[in-house]
């Protein structure tokens, strides 16, 4: 059966990683909400041949399992840089990269095309008519959408944003692959120096659920104490 | 083995794809007879096997898949020991296929049970006033309602169940990414990126093969989406 005394110094050891993974999950959801918001402006104003570029990179990201993006992500992304630099003239060496910056690149990358439904979903939520009584106050197209459409768009994608954050810090268990080490990578690492594989991985299991029900429940505070302003 | 080439990469990757398949077809098929089960469980508020679908759905939906794997495959068969059942030679693929089943599963009772409540509570009423017996009311008139409205966040879960297959290899699964890994390791450096893009071409035929299907199941039960009251009468 369990052994409890191993399952709490797990336990602890587990959660040093902590502290790092939900900053390397903040890191790419946050990154993820840029290129989602540029993907989703691209494809709202139509912008020509950009907007069949965001379409077919979201095609593929259906498409294609989280993993095997990575490991393409992991062997192309130091030439493809190499390329970049060279073509430049910089002095940097991208195949000494670390397997953190790929990881970040390859995540965020996949989830911004979901990121990107979700937040043209949520601008088209507001009302046309508000925008409407912005025109008709004088406020510029920009205070319009930073004061007006942004607050309440951001009321109707919380939710959201909160499982995608959920995404993310599922997703980074990938890491382990190419090296990264998360709370995943740990647990599998102590397991495989003392030899508990259950606990550490009972441990990580309960490590990851404890964050998806604080990460819930702060996004539903969030979400009404945002209702209750607008 | 000397560098193949692009198309020597996609046979070899063809010669294991029924693994892939077979844990793929499986889980999906047992998982959605558990999604059920465990959605009727919560709809018929069933005291304490209730709670335990609630806490099935909620740790399939917070954990990584991954560890779902790991934990069904190390710490199932100690597990089990202590009951006197010995699966200490369970294989890599049966332990792949009861964890994506339960992950599925867990998944689809949030997919299945929104679809139930969907249906109207009057369509109940009426089926009762007209003396249907439970079985029939639910053959005849909830189950042909329930099935459009789950139909969109089925196709969802199924296409994360796919994708998800590609993780089983972790487990020694010798599928199309265990067989990529092989071809990559066995290549020094030379394709591994042609490998993983082969790949990627697989699954993203088997998705989007996936996906018609649901648009065709979703355009053949469409006639059975009853509007609303309000947007019937034009409200």
């Amino acid at each position: 059966m369990l052994n409890f005394e191993i399952l709490v110094e797990n336990f602890f050891g587990i959660l040093t990683v902590v502290p790092q993974t939900v900053a390397l999950a903040v890191t790419i959801f946050i990154l993820s909400i840029l290129i989602g918001t540029v993907m989703a402006l691209i494809q709202e104003y139509n912008v020509p041949v950009l907007q069949h570029l965001v379409m077919l990179f979201k095609l593929f990201l259906r498409g294609t399992p989280l993993i095997v993006f990575i490991f393409i992500m992991y062997y192309s992304l130091p030439g493809v840089v190499s390329f970049f630099t060279n073509l430049l003239n910089l002095d940097y060496n991208p195949h000494n990269m670390s397997p953190i910056v790929i990881l970040i690149v390859a995540v965020s990358l996949t989830v911004s095309a979901f990121q990107a439904e979700t937040i043209r979903a949520s601008f088209l939520s507001v009302h046309y008519g508000q925008i409407e009584a912005a025109r008709s106050l004088g406020y510029t197209p920009f205070q319009t959408f930073c004061r007006i459409i942004t607050p309440q768009a951001l009321v109707e994608a919380l939710p959201e944003f909160g499982s995608a954050f959920l995404v993310v810090m599922k997703a980074i268990s990938l890491g382990f692959m190419i090296t990264v080490v998360d709370i995943f990578a740990e647990a599998r690492l102590i397991a495989s120096s003392n030899s508990y594989y259950v606990e550490a991985f009972i441990v990580a299991a309960l490590m990851y659920w404890g964050i998806a029900y604080f990460v819930v429940t702060l996004t539903s505070k969030c979400e009404s104490y945002l209702v209750r302003r607008t | 083995m000397d560098a193949p080439n692009t198309l020597e990469i996609m046979t070899l990757l063809l010669k294991v794809a029924h693994i892939t398949f077979i844990i793929l077809v499986v889980s999906a098929v047992l998982g959605l007879l558990l999604g059920a089960l465990l959605t009727m469980i919560n709809v018929k508020n069933i005291p304490v096997l209730k709670q335990f679908t609630v806490v099935i759905s909620s740790f399939t939906r917070s954990v990584p898949i991954i560890i779902q794997l790991f934990i069904v495959y190390y710490a199932l068969p100690p597990l089990m020991a202590n009951f006197g059942i010995n699966v200490s030679n369970m294989s890599a693929t049966v332990a792949a296929i009861l964890a994506l089943t339960l992950y599925h599963g867990g998944y689809l009772t949030e997919v299945l049970r929104a679809a139930y409540k969907a249906v109207d509570k009057g369509q109940h009423e009426a089926a009762d006033s007209l003396g249907y017996t439970p079985m029939t009311k639910f053959f005849r008139v909830i189950l042909p309602q329930v099935v459009p409205v789950a139909l969109p966040g089925w196709g969802n879960a199924l296409i994360h169940l796919i994708h998800d297959t590609s993780l089983v290899f972790a487990l020694g699964v010798a599928d199309i990414m265990g067989r990529a890994e092989l071809i990559a390791a066995a290549s020094f450096g030379v394709n591994q990126v042609q490998v993983f893009i082969a790949v990627a071409v697989i699954y993203i035929i088997v998705t989007f093969l996936s996906d018609g299907m649901v648009r065709l199941f979703e355009k053949k039960t469409r006639k059975y989406k009853l509007d609303s009251g309000l947007k019937a009468r034009g409200i």
